[in-house]
């Protein structure tokens, strides 16, 4: 990860080099500071934070395919950004709307879920896919009202996610909340893991059910809903880092953890410098991230079958 | 008053009532083992008696009201152990066992290293010395049952629930574990109710028999003491007619045993 981040500084449409930097060069330092380190720093911490999500999120709903968007987070964020683009000016208001999109989506579809005494795994899911299919509407709407030229453009292409265009100033607060939410996650492993057991089981075993799954999830909803606000929708990292993370060290143990999130950071580090490398103009950071992680997860699986 | 008081419960899912105004009582040491037909709602009591599903009428553990106590609470003082586990997870059977620590650890403490020595000592007690480090999910079914009883062991509770702990043992692993089972009641101030498919077993293994019956309580037997006559009688009724015979090992010990008759 480290070697993928130093090559991440180094890599753009504005050559940068060590030993001009070492001189002191001022535009070189300029460029480093404010896009470079910051796009790297983003791309690190996010791709581990869409992989510690990730694995949170399959653990908790004991189900191999879960992801943030099944409680419409990811929805939420894209019309929250495309509610931004259409009536507010400036990049950081776009981010602010995408949050609060995000987090309405997931504060309400959590909400409504509350409302079922029981509190069932399945009635979390069908409240974000009511979530997720209002949030699809209305942002479908908004498209419609959007100028087809410029504005309707912007949303697809933040929709398509990329981490152009983020800069130092617009990245703290999304940066130290993550990196807290991160925290409380890694703090709360022993609950998360008691939470895949079945739900009588894990009552039995003293776990408050109800309540702590309301609490990681939120707080693993925050930390997507931080990523992707500054960067778009990025496909598969939080799908397939815990998965990649699982079959190497089989097993569930906050190593593990740590670990998807490592394999997150290297995806959308590695994908983000092909997005900015590959073609003259910048690429969609997702396409990259399926392109390279789709082949390693088959090359996993493959190896893994070949051991039985 | 007993140690345990089970007091008119009335359970089931949604309107539909499984058991109706079951009271029983369970004194201290005792191995109350519960039979009944499929469906007849040994699951269903036993559900409702550590306050998973949503009952009326209510129990007393120790004198304290179960329903008046938290969820953690209870856990506290209640360990179950469901037919199946839920666990599907790659996680190795020490990290199952651990979990049985967690109703006396805080949210965000860890199991302490004497912890992971009485893990690692309860998995030795089970029969599976040497597992710890084996996947949870590759264990057969019978293994990742005693890994359960393993993590009920640790959790220090005073009253034991299991649902057919026996249902996917083979014949020396039932033996086995309802032997641990009374080891660990030996101890004092300890009981467990635990539901049983397999007649010969509840027999010879418990101090008292409950029969259910189409969630009612059919009998209580005591199979120590009863007359053999009674029993059959009891049984009769739940399995179609049966005969019960005493055999000895070769240690002289009595086991009773029970047979199929033909139907009359």
């Amino acid at each position: 990860m480290i070697t993928i981040a130093v090559v991440g500084l180094f890599v753009g449409k504005y050559p940068l080099s060590f030993s001009k930097l070492l001189a002191g060069d001022e535009m070189q330092w300029r460029v480093f500071l404010t896009l470079r380190l910051t796009r790297t720093v983003v791309g690190v911490i996010g791709g581990f934070a869409l992989g510690i999500a990730g694995f949170v999120y399959q653990t908790v709903f004991r189900n191999p395919l879960a992801s943030p968007d099944i409680i419409g987070v990811s929805s939420g964020a894209s019309t929250g950004a495309a509610f931004g683009i259409l009536f507010f000016q400036g990049a950081a208001s776009v981010t602010i709307s995408a949050f609060a999109g995000a987090l309405l989506a997931v504060v309400f579809a959590l909400a409504i879920s509350a409302l079922d005494k029981n509190g069932k795994n399945s009635t979390i899911v069908l409240a974000g896919i009511a979530v997720h299919s209002l949030a699809q509407t209305a942002l479908m709407c908004l498209k419609l009202t959007a100028d087809p030229e410029r504005e309707l453009a912007s949303i697809e292409y933040w929709i398509m996610g990329s981490l152009n265009g983020i800069s130092i100033y617009s990245v703290t607060v999304n940066v130290i909340l993550c990196v807290v939410c991160l925290v409380a996650l890694f703090l709360l492993h022993r609950q998360i893991i008691l939470l895949s057991a079945e739900e009588g089981e894990a009552r039995m075993l003293g776990v408050n059910v109800a309540s702590i799954r309301l609490i990681v999830l939120l707080i693993a909803t925050l930390v997507v809903a931080s990523v992707v606000s500054l960067t778009g929708l990025i496909s598969f990292v939080g799908l397939l880092a815990p998965h990649a993370a699982r079959l190497v060290t089989k097993n569930n143990r906050i190593g593990t953890m740590f670990f998807s999130g490592i394999l997150g950071g290297i995806l959308l580090c590695g994908a983000d410098i092909l997005a900015r490398s590959v073609a003259s103009s910048e690429l969609p950071v997702s396409i990259f991230t399926s392109i390279l992680g789709a082949p390693f997860l088959i090359f996993l699986i493959v190896r893994g079958r070949k051991q039985i | 008053m007993s140690f345990l008081c089970v007091n008119k419960i009335t359970a089931g899912y949604g309107k539909q009532k499984i058991i109706e105004n079951v009271s029983f009582q369970l004194d201290c040491g005792c191995l109350l083992g519960v039979l009944g037909a499929n469906g007849s709602g040994k699951t269903t009591l036993l559900k409702a008696i550590c306050g998973i599903l949503p009952h009326r009428g209510f129990c007393t553990l120790d004198e304290m009201t179960l329903e008046d106590l938290s969820p953690r609470q209870i856990a506290k003082h209640i360990s179950y152990i469901p037919q199946r586990s839920g666990i599907s997870i790659d996680i190795s059977a020490i990290d199952v066992v651990l979990m049985g620590f967690n109703p006396h650890l805080k949210l965000l403490e860890n199991p302490t290293e004497s912890m992971k020595k009485s893990a690692v000592d309860a998995l030795r007690q089970v029969g599976l010395a040497g597992k710890e480090y084996t996947n949870y999910l590759h264990l057969s079914e019978g293994q990742k049952q005693l890994c359960i009883l393993a993590r009920t062991l640790v959790s220090d509770s005073k009253l034991l629930l299991l649902d057919e702990p026996e249902s996917a043992l083979d014949f020396r692993f039932r033996y086995q574990i309802l032997s641990l089972l009374k080891n660990w009641m030996s101890s004092d101030s300890r009981s467990a109710i635990v539901t049983l498919h397999d007649p010969a077993l509840a027999l010879n293994f418990c101090d008292r028999l409950l029969l259910l019956s189409d969630g009612g309580i059919l009998g209580v037997l005591h199979p120590k003491t009863d007359p053999l006559q009674k029993m059959e009688d009891m049984l009769s009724a739940i399995y179609g007619s049966v005969s019960l015979q005493v055999c000895h090992n070769r240690n002289g010990e009595a086991q009773i045993v029970m047979i199929k008759e033909d139907e009359v």
